[in-house]
């Protein structure tokens, strides 16, 4: 296979990892909270664009923003009634909450959705380089995952939200000297968690299929782009993602796919021995 | 006659079954600088850290301006008009001073004025218009203490709450911060500084309350109390 679909696949798959990791590298990063409940958003988001499309025949592209809202909504209910109620417990504490939320929202996905594996079918094509080939679902599915990437950076760094955000993150005290209600924080950042997930979802089962089955395998990715690229920051999760990608992609080809996800897994280990704060993260920002 | 802005009386409060503050009693004037001393430990953080609602009151009353506030929350406390500086600066790592001093307005809606606020204090400490776009923890601790008050001005309160003011700065800063003291007193803002620097306090301040062991021990002018021997040999050690 040439060097540059490797590459390509790659680049296309660690777009799709910064947008599943973003929001659970924010949770984990403002709330120090583990969510356990990240990969069944992924999941459920990708379920409910699904539906939504089957039964409507709506675009899915068109259905991501409501079903973005949808699960934004989720995440804070789920932050304001339960999760900030332990919110200052030590992390084993919140870990098992979310845990246990979890199980729950992943057993009433599989009784109401099944597991059976579903996806958005657009054809739209694939596009050829040579011997190069991008399937264009792929494409739109990379392009959106950036654009939201983006849009996450954007807000994070230019809004009144995001500098709440940071400064929670920062120091809880100090924000809520500067007349920031720190819970409610908690619950919109969690929400935002969520809502990444969500569309993270969304744009999935546009490129493959989604089952119940899928939610360990994405929670576990997300968890690996944390480490890697660093914790918090969408910089960092965005090199993360794109790092793994590309060494799933490589390691896939050269020695085999069923190899390709040990490699990802070695590598954390291998950068949580030598450099702890990730690839790009800061000492004491982690 | 002096109308007071502040009035505290018989305040308790503490951490858990540590109670800090025994019966605190003291009030500020509306357009005065006032302070309170006294040595480490004594409870003067405390204090200040109930008055903005990190701490809840045991008991006793805090009324600002003809309304009680014990036990509000610290973005109620905000809105009312008293803003905190707290010990140690606390300004935000990994944003720059533009944004910290941003935050200080994080509650108001009135974009203009917040813009005129934020020219006020670039221009009241020139090196933060400098520094603008830099992180702000990576200043000198003097700009930190000017960017920390910076971002207490642009909530536009009434009564200004300084906690250590001169901690871990050079004399000469802390000359320089005390002149921007009294010139933002100039404009009609009420303070209240905390210190352990006794001598700084009283250069500035009018009128001073000592505490020991959360109780208020002694008040009154500074001009006077400056003069009181046990005063000059507690905490002036001459």
């Amino acid at each position: 296979m040439d060097v540059f679909q490797i590459l390509l696949n790659g680049i296309v798959l660690g777009a799709l990892y910064a947008c599943i990791a973003i929001g659970f590298s924010l949770v984990w990063g403002v709330l120090n909270v583990i969510n356990m409940l990240h990969g069944s958003f992924i999941i459920l988001g990708g379920y409910l664009t699904y539906f939504a499309w089957h039964y409507t025949g709506i675009y899915p592209i068109i259905l991501l923003p409501f079903v973005a809202l949808a699960l934004f909504a989720l995440g804070y209910v789920l932050q304001h009634l339960f999760i900030n109620k332990v919110v200052t417990a030590p992390v084993l504490t919140t870990l098992t909450l979310t845990f246990g939320l979890d199980m729950i929202l992943y057993n009433l996905m599989t009784v109401f959705f099944t597991a059976t594996p579903r996806r958005v079918t657009l054809d739209l094509g694939t596009l050829s380089f040579g011997d190069v080939y991008l399937p264009i679902d792929r494409l739109l599915g990379m392009a959106l995952a950036l654009v939201l990437t983006a849009l996450l950076y954007l807000v994070m760094r230019g809004s009144r939200i995001g500098r709440a955000i940071v400064a929670v993150r920062m120091d809880r005290q100090a924000a809520a000297l500067m007349g920031i209600r720190v819970n409610q924080v908690y619950s919109i950042t969690f929400g935002i968690g969520a809502l990444m997930a969500g569309a993270a979802g969304a744009i999935f089962a546009m490129v493959f299929p989604v089952t119940t089955n899928l939610t360990g395998v994405f929670l576990g990715k997300a968890f690996v782009v944390c480490v890697i690229g660093g914790l918090g920051s969408v910089p960092g999760a965005l090199v993360g993602g794109l790092a793994l990608g590309l060494i799933e992609s490589v390691a896939g080809y050269t020695i085999g796919p069923q190899n390709a996800i040990t490699v990802g897994f070695l590598l954390m280990l291998f950068l949580l021995v030598v450099r702890p704060t990730g690839l790009i993260g800061v000492k004491g920002y982690e | 006659m002096a109308k007071p802005i502040l009035e505290i009386d018989g305040l308790q409060a503490g951490y858990g079954d540590v109670q800090v503050l025994w019966d605190i009693g003291l009030s500020v004037n509306e357009g005065e600088i006032a302070c309170v001393v006294g040595s480490n430990g004594a409870g003067k953080t405390t204090l200040l850290r109930t008055i903005s609602g990190l701490i809840e009151p045991k008991a006793g009353s805090i009324v600002f301006d003809g309304e009680e506030i014990a036990g509000a929350r610290p973005d109620e406390v905000l809105t009312r008009g008293i803003a905190h500086v707290p010990e140690g600066r606390r300004l935000f790592k990994g944003l720059t001073v533009e944004d910290n001093l941003l935050l200080g307005a994080y509650l108001r809606r009135d974009k203009s004025a917040v813009r005129d606020d934020m020219d006020f204090v670039l221009d009241l400490f020139p090196i933060l218009k400098e520094r603008r776009l830099q992180d702000a923890t990576t200043m000198s601790g003097g700009e930190q203490q000017m960017c920390a008050i910076g971002r207490g001005i642009m909530s536009r309160p009434r009564l200004l709450v300084i906690d250590e003011l001169s901690l871990g700065l050079a004399p000469r800063l802390v000359e320089r911060l005390s002149e921007a003291l009294i010139e933002i007193n100039g404009t009609g803002l009420t303070i209240l500084l905390v210190e352990q620097d006794v001598m700084t306090a009283f250069d500035v301040a009018s009128r001073a309350f000592v505490i020991e062991t959360g109780r208020v021990s002694m008040s009154g002018e500074t001009s006077v109390l400056g003069e009181d021997p046990r005063v000059r040999e507690a905490y002036m050690g001459i």
